[in-house]
C-alpha cells in the first residue's frame, strides 16, 4: 500500500521497568508510572507539548484517587492544561485500545497528535470491605441518634470484616464465574497441551528475555523509576527475567489452579505486575510537518469476542480480522508478539491458527491461518519473563514489534493478545524506520 | 513660578482622584485609586487628601463609611519611601508623623462606624490605616497580606501602628508581627482577630455592605476592638506577666539581629512604655519620639537604599540598549546534578520553570532528584507547600543520561566539575545537540568564561551564570557577559536569573568576576594574621560579632573547601601577581588533609553531627605557629581584611570597570557574601570612613606588612580628590 497523509504513525515509546506486584515497584502509584514513562517519551521526542491534541491511557484498576488516571498523568507530565484526556478499559487490551483509539481519532481527521498508553500498578488494587460493612457503614453514618448508631453497630459481624481482594475479583470472569487460570486450564484439557510443552515454553521466555537484557535490547525501551522521597533506589530493568530458570525447578511448581488435574503452574503464567508505557502517534502529515522519521506505520487493527471460559484464544480470533484488513497473510508476518498470559494459551493459539478445522468451524475461514514460527514469536521473551501489568501490556507488546521490526529491518509484524472477558485483539504494524 | 504651579496642579488631580467619596444613601463608599500608579500608597498628597475626605465624612450624614480599594491586588502598600527616603532630621520626620495621627486619630474619632474592605497587601501605613477602623474584613485570596515590614528598612511603624496592633490582636501576636517585620494571609488574621471577617474576594464589597448596612440598622455601632485574652495563661501574658513576654521578645530579637539593628529593639521598648498603659495621645507622642531617633540611623538610611537597589533589579534587564528584550525560556536543562546542578534544578522548578538533569550515572541524578525534595520536603512539613504543591514541583525535574530533550531546550546551564578542559569539550557536545536560538550558561565560579567559548561556533549565545552555594539560599547570580556575549543572552539569563528569585548583577569576565575577586583578599589576609600567630577565634569573633559579618574569614574558607581557597589562590597569584601573593600556610594547606566541612577537617572542629564546632587548636602547631605570638585588635583585624577588599574593589570597579557601578558592586557583596546590610555595602562603608583614611590606613600597612596593601591608583585618586565610590 502506498504512503497516504492519512497514515497513523508511531513517532515512539517508552516504558518503565516491569516489576512483579509487591516487588521494587509496588510503592509507586499506577499514575507515577505512566507519568515516568511520558516525561520520558517527550524528553526523547523533543515534543512541543502544546501540539498534543488528546491523551489517552488505558488502566483497569482505576485506582480511587486518581479515577480518570490519563488526565492525572497527562498534568503531572506537564502537559498544558488545555489539552483532553480520557482513560480508556478493555481489560487486558485497555493499553491495545489506547492506541486503536487513538488511530482512530487520526484517521477520523479530528486529531494529529495522540499520546497513547497504559499503566497499571496491579501492587496497588485495593482490599475492599464486604456489602454487609458497606450496609452496616452507612446506616451508622446516616443514623442520628447514639442508639440507632449503636443498632447499627450491633449487626456488625466478624466475617464482615473479611476483605475482598478486588485483583482476585478483577481476574474472575463474572459472566461465568471462573478465574483467568482456570479458562487457561479449559484450553490445555482441551487442545491437549502437556506441562512439559507449557513449562518449555515457559523456560523459552525467560531465555529470551534474559538474553535480551543481556544484549541491551530491552534497555533500549526502558527508562530508570527513581523511588521517591530518597531517590537513592534505582529501578532500571524488568524484574521478572530469571537467569538460570531450568525445566527442573519449573516441574516442581504444583498446579495452581486445578490441584488434582491441572497443568497452569505460577511458572508458566504471567505474573501481576506493576509498569507504565506511553506511546506517541501522529498522522503521516503532521510528523512530516514537525518534521519527525516515524518508526513505524499502522496498517490495522481488530478485536472479536469469543467464549469467556475460552478467553486465551482471543489472539485466534483476532488476528485473522486484522490481517485481511490489512490485506496481508500470516506468512508475511516477519515477527510475531503475542502475549503470554499462559503458556498454554499461546499454544492453544498455535495450534488452532494452524488447524483447518478450528479455522473453519470457529472463524469461518476456508482454511487454517497458517503456522506461526517460533523463531519470530517473542523473540525478545514475554510476559512469563517480563510480566503482564494488565492496562500497560498493550503497549508493551506495540513497541517491542516496532524495535524488533526496526533492528532487523523487516517490514511487518503483528501484535495481539486476549481479552479477560473473552475477547482478542490484534493489530498490524509496518517498519518505517 | 509656573513650574510651581504646575506642581500644584498635579497635586490638586492626584488629590481630588486618589480618593473618592461614593454616595450610596446612608452609606459612603471611600475608594482608593491612586492615578498614573499600579499601588496605592500613602504619599502626603494622598494624606492630604485623606484629611479632607475625613472632614467631609464629618460634616456629611452617612451613617457608616467603607474604604476599599479599587487597584487590582492592592489595597495600600504602604508610605512612600521615596518621601521617607527624602526626609533627614528628627524636625522634618515629626512633622509627617504627627499630621499622620491627627488625620489617624480623626479618622478613628468619626461618630460613623468605618469599615476597612481589605483586598491585596495591606502593608505598613496601610495596615495602620485598617487599624484605625472600627471593623476590618479581607478577602481570602491570595494576594491578601496584611503586616507591618517597616524593621526591614531600619524603622518601625510610625503611624499608630506600635499602639493600636497590641490593642487590636493583643501583645504576643503585636510583637510577632511587628518585630520580625511579618505579614499574615487572612486566615491567620482572621485568627489572631486584626479582621472580623474572611471572605471570598468576590464579594468584598457585598459584604462589606451588608456589613454597613447592619450599622445603618443599628444592629452594630461603633466600637474599638480590644483584645481579649482566652484561657488564663494567655490572660497572664497579656496582663500582669506582660514582662515575660517583653523579656523573651527582646532575647529573641538580639539573637536575629546580633544587636545590629535598633529598630526593632526600640519598637518593643514603646510598646513596653505604652501598652495598658498610657492614653493614645500620650502613647503615640513616645512612637513618634522613639521613631525619629531611628529614621535618621544610618542603618534605616542604608536598608531603604538597599530596598530601591532591590526595585531597580525589577526593572533592569541587565543590558543598557532598552530595546533588548529577553528570550522567552520555558524549558532548561542542567548538565551535571551535583550540588550545585541539583540547586540550580531546585530553584528553576520551584518558581515553575520544567529542568531536564544531565548526569553521567543514575546514581548521580539520583542526587540532584533527593536534593530537591529533601528541601521541599522541609517546606511541606512547615506548611508552606501542600503535598500538592510538592508533587507538582518534583514532576518539574526529570532527568537523563543523554541528550534527550536537549534540542527544545531555550537555556541549558552547565554546571560539571571545574576542570577547562572537560568543560570545554562538554560545552561543544551541548552546543551540538541544542537548537541555534539556545542560550548555554556555565557556572563556573573561577574559570575565564572568555577562554571556555573560544571554540564555540555560537559564542555569542554563550556566558556565564554564576550562583553560589547553596543555590536555594544564596540570593546572588554574577551574570558573566563574555566579549562576545550578545545582549539578547544577557538580558535572557538575566530575566530568568530573576524569575529564579534571583538577584543578578552583570559582570566582566575577569578572575574570580566581582564577589570571589574580593573575598578572597579578605580570606588570604586572615591567612597572613594566622602566620603571624593571631588567634583564628579573635579573627572570627570581630568580624562576625563586631562587623556583622554572616561568617568568619575561617569559618567561610572552611565552608569554601580548603582545596578550593588552595587552588583559587594560586590562580589569583598567576593572574593578578604580587598582591596576591600566596602566604606560606597556604602551601602547607594545600599538603595537609584539612578540606574543610567536606571532610570535617579544616580550621574548624566538627562535631558528630558535622556541624562546626570551634576552632580546631591542633592548626597552629601543625602549621607552626605559636598561638597568641602576634595580638590584634579590633580595628586592625577588621581593617587589614576589609582595606584590602576596597582597594581590590577600586580596581575592580573603576579601572577595570568588572562592574558598573558602586551600587551593584555593594548590592553583590551583600546578596553573595551576607556583607552586613545594615552597612549598605563594602563600598558604603568605604565612602562613609572617607577614602583618605582608607589610603592612608592602606599605606600604614603597607609599610608594615608589603606590597599587597598598596593602594591602587584609583584609590588613590579617589583620596586626592576627596571623592568617594558613590
Amino acid at each position: 500500500m502506498a504512503n497516504s497523509p492519512n497514515d497513523v504513525v508511531i513517532i515512539n515509546a517508552i516504558r518503565t521497568p516491569f516489576a512483579k506486584a509487591g516487588g521494587p515497584l509496588a510503592g509507586v502509584h499506577a499514575s507515577e508510572l505512566g507519568r515516568v514513562a511520558l516525561k520520558e517519551l517527550i524528553a526523547q521526542t523533543n515534543l512541543d507539548i502544546n501540539e498534543v491534541d488528546e491523551v489517552i491511557i488505558g488502566n483497569t484498576g482505576s485506582p480511587s484517587d486518581a479515577v480518570n488516571i490519563s488526565r492525572v498523568i497527562a498534568l503531572r507530565a506537564g502537559l498544558p492544561l488545555g489539552v483532553s484526556a480520557h482513560t480508556v478499559h478493555r481489560n487486558c487490551a485497555s493499553a491495545l485500545q489506547s492506541i486503536t483509539s487513538g488511530f482512530d481519532k487520526i484517521k477520523a481527521g479530528v486529531a494529529d497528535v495522540v499520546i497513547a498508553g497504559g499503566t497499571e500498578s496491579m501492587s496497588q488494587l485495593p482490599l475492599i470491605h464486604t456489602k454487609e460493612f458497606q450496609n452496616i457503614f452507612g446506616e451508622f453514618a446516616f443514623s442520628k441518634t447514639i442508639g440507632k448508631k449503636l443498632g447499627a453497630l450491633k449487626k456488625l459481624k466478624m466475617k464482615h470484616l473479611k476483605p475482598r481482594i478486588s485483583v482476585v475479583e478483577g481476574l474472575t470472569d463474572p459472566f461465568c464465574g471462573i478465574n483467568m487460570g482456570q479458562t487457561a486450564e479449559v484450553l490445555a484439557k482441551e487442545f491437549g497441551i502437556s506441562r512439559v510443552e507449557q513449562d518449555e515454553f515457559a523456560l523459552m521466555s525467560h531465555e529470551r528475555a534474559v538474553a535480551a537484557q543481556e544484549s541491551g535490547r530491552l534497555a533500549e525501551e526502558i527508562t530508570p523509576v527513581f523511588l521517591a522521597p530518597k531517590y537513592k533506589k534505582i529501578i532500571g530493568e524488568d524484574v521478572g527475567p530469571r537467569k538460570g530458570q531450568n525445566m527442573k525447578s519449573l516441574a516442581k511448581l504444583r498446579p495452581y489452579f486445578d490441584r488434582k488435574y491441572g497443568t497452569i503452574t505460577v511458572g508458566n503464567a504471567c505474573p501481576l505486575t506493576d509498569g507504565g508505557a506511553m506511546m506517541l502517534l501522529m498522522s503521516r502529515k503532521k510528523a512530516e510537518e514537525l518534521g519527525y522519521k516515524p518508526m513505524a506505520s499502522i496498517s490495522s487493527y481488530a478485536y472479536a469476542g469469543l467464549d469467556p471460559r475460552k478467553m486465551g484464544l482471543g489472539p485466534a480470533f483476532a488476528t485473522p480480522k486484522a490481517l485481511k484488513l490489512a490485506g496481508l497473510d500470516l506468512k508475511d508476518m516477519a515477527a510475531i508478539e503475542l502475549n503470554e498470559a499462559f503458556a498454554a494459551q499461546v499454544i492453544a493459539c498455535e495450534k488452532a491458527l494452524a488447524s483447518d478445522s478450528f479455522c473453519q468451524k470457529e472463524l469461518g475461514l476456508s482454511k487454517a491461518v497458517g503456522e506461526i514460527d517460533r523463531g519470530k514469536l517473542n523473540i525478545n521473551g514475554g510476559a512469563i519473563a517480563l510480566g503482564h501489568p494488565v492496562g500497560t501490556t498493550g503497549t508493551r507488546l506495540v513497541m517491542t514489534l516496532m524495535r524488533e521490526l526496526k533492528n532487523k529491518n523487516q517490514e511487518h509484524g503483528l501484535a495481539t493478545l486476549c481479552i479477560g472477558g473473552g475477547q482478542g485483539g490484534a493489530l498490524v504494524l509496518k517498519n518505517e524506520a | 513660578m509656573n513650574i510651581e504651579t504646575n506642581r500644584d496642579n498635579k497635586m490638586t488631580l492626584v488629590n481630588k482622584e486618589s480618593i473618592k467619596i461614593v454616595n450610596k444613601g446612608d452609606i459612603a463608599l471611600v475608594e482608593f485609586d491612586l492615578p498614573g500608579e499600579k499601588v496605592n500608597k500613602l504619599s502626603s498628597p494622598v494624606m492630604k487628601r485623606l484629611k479632607e475626605v475625613v472632614e467631609e465624612l464629618k460634616a456629611s450624614s452617612y451613617k457608616a463609611a467603607i474604604l476599599i480599594s479599587r487597584k487590582k491586588k492592592i489595597f495600600i502598600a504602604g508610605a512612600d519611601i521615596e518621601e521617607i527616603k527624602r526626609l533627614k532630621t528628627k524636625e522634618e520626620y515629626k512633622l509627617v508623623l504627627d499630621e499622620a495621627h491627627l488625620i489617624f486619630n480623626a479618622l478613628e474619632d468619626l461618630k460613623i462606624p468605618t469599615i476597612a474592605a481589605i483586598h491585596g497587601a495591606c502593608m505598613g501605613g496601610g495596615c495602620e490605616l485598617i487599624l484605625a477602623c472600627d471593623y476590618r474584613i479581607a478577602t481570602t485570596d491570595k494576594s491578601t497580606k496584611i503586616g507591618l515590614p517597616e524593621v526591614k528598612l531600619g524603622i518601625f511603624p510610625g503611624f499608630g501602628g506600635c499602639i493600636r496592633l497590641p490593642r487590636v490582636v493583643g501583645l504576643q501576636s503585636a510583637l510577632d508581627i511587628i518585630l520580625a517585620g511579618k505579614s499574615v494571609i487572612s486566615k491567620k488574621a482572621l485568627k489572631i482577630g486584626l479582621i472580623d471577617k474572611a471572605v471570598p474576594a468576590e464579594l468584598l464589597e457585598e459584604q462589606a455592605m451588608i456589613l454597613a448596612n447592619e450599622i445603618v440598622s443599628g444592629k452594630k455601632s461603633k466600637r474599638q476592638k480590644t483584645f481579649k485574652a482566652k484561657g488564663v495563661a494567655n490572660k497572664l501574658l497579656d496582663g500582669p506577666l506582660k514582662s515575660v513576654v517583653y523579656k523573651q521578645a527582646r532575647k529573641m530579637t538580639l539573637k536575629q539581629s546580633k544587636g545590629f539593628y535598633p529598630a526593632p529593639i526600640a519598637a518593643l521598648d514603646v510598646i513596653k512604655k505604652t501598652y495598658k498603659k498610657m492614653k493614645r495621645e500620650k502613647a503615640l507622642a513616645v512612637e513618634v519620639a522613639a521613631f525619629c531617633e531611628v529614621a535618621i540611623t544610618d542603618i534605616s538610611k542604608h536598608l531603604i537604599n538597599l530596598f530601591f537597589m532591590m526595585e531597580g533589579i525589577k526593572k533592569k534587564t541587565g543590558v543598557a540598549d532598552t530595546s533588548v528584550k529577553p528570550l522567552p525560556v520555558k524549558d532548561i536543562a542542567v548538565m551535571g546534578a551535583g550540588t550545585m546542578g541539583g540547586g540550580i534544578a531546585y530553584v528553576a522548578a520551584d518558581k515553575g520553570i520544567a529542568t531536564r538533569m544531565k548526569d553521567i550515572s543514575n546514581e548521580a541524578l539520583a542526587i540532584g532528584f533527593g536534593a530537591a525534595r529533601k528541601i521541599w520536603n522541609k517546606k511541606l512539613k512547615r506548611r508552606r507547600i501542600t503535598k500538592y504543591d510538592l508533587d507538582q514541583k518534583m514532576n518539574l525535574i526529570s532527568g537523563g543520561l543523554d541528550f534527550a530533550s536537549f534540542q527544545s531546550k531555550d537555556v541549558v546551564i552547565e554546571a560539571i566539575v571545574e576542570d577547562m578542559k572537560i568543560k570545554k569539550m562538554v560545552l561543544a557536545q551541548t552546543e551540538a545537540e541544542t537548537s541555534e536560538n539556545c542560550i548555554i550558561a556555565t557556572n563556573t565560579s573561577s574559570l575565564s568564561v572568555n577562554e571556555m567559548g573560544v571554540d564555540l561556533k555560537r559564542p555569542e549565545n554563550f556566558l556565564g551564570m554564576h550562583f553560589f552555594n547553596p543555590v536555594d539560599k544564596m540570593p546572588l547570580v554574577e551574570v558573566i557577559r563574555g566579549e562576545k556575549t550578545s545582549d539578547e543572552a544577557v538580558a535572557t539569563i538575566f530575566d530568568l536569573s530573576k524569575r529564579m528569585g534571583k538577584t543578578p548583577v552583570v559582570v566582566k569576565d575577569s578572575v574570580g568576576f566581582l564577589v570571589n575577586r574580593l573575598l578572597l583578599p579578605w580570606m588570604s589576609e586572615a591567612v597572613y594574621m594566622l602566620e603571624e600567630g593571631c588567634d583564628m577565634a579573635k579573627i572570627d569573633r570581630y568580624y562576625t560579632h563586631k562587623f556583622g559579618m554572616p561568617m568568619g574569614p575561617f569559618r567561610l574558607m572552611d565552608e569554601v573547601g580548603l582545596d578550593v581557597c588552595v587552588k583559587i589562590i594560586k590562580i589569583f597569584n598567576k593572574a593578578l601577581g604580587d598582591r596576591f601573593e600566596v602566604p606560606a600556610i597556604v602551601q602547607k594547606l594545600s599538603e595537609s588533609d584539612r578540606l574543610g566541612n567536606k571532610n570535617k577537617k579544616g580550621f574548624y572542629k566538627y562535631n558528630e553531627k558535622g556541624r562546626a564546632e570551634g576552632i580546631d587548636e591542633s592548626v597552629y602547631t601543625e602549621f607552626g605557629v605559636t598561638k597568641g605570638s602576634a595580638n590584634i585588635d579590633e580595628k586592625q583585624a577588621i581593617e587589614r581584611g576589609m582595606f584590602r577588599m576596597i582597594n581590590e574593589a577600586s580596581r575592580a570597579l573603576i579601572e577595570e570597570k568588572v562592574v558598573e557601578t558602586a551600587g551593584e558592586c555593594d548590592l553583590a557583596m551583600i546578596m553573595g557574601t551576607g556583607f552586613p546590610p545594615f552597612r549598605g555595602g563594602l563600598l558604603k562603608y568605604a565612602d562613609e570612613l572617607g577614602s583618605d583614611y582608607v589610603v592612608g590606613q592602606l599605606e600604614v600597612y603597607a609599610s608594615k606588612y608589603g606590597k599587597r596593601f598598596e593602594p591602587s591608583q584609583a584609590m588613590n585618586n579617589l583620596a586626592k580628590s576627596k571623592r568617594s565610590f558613590y
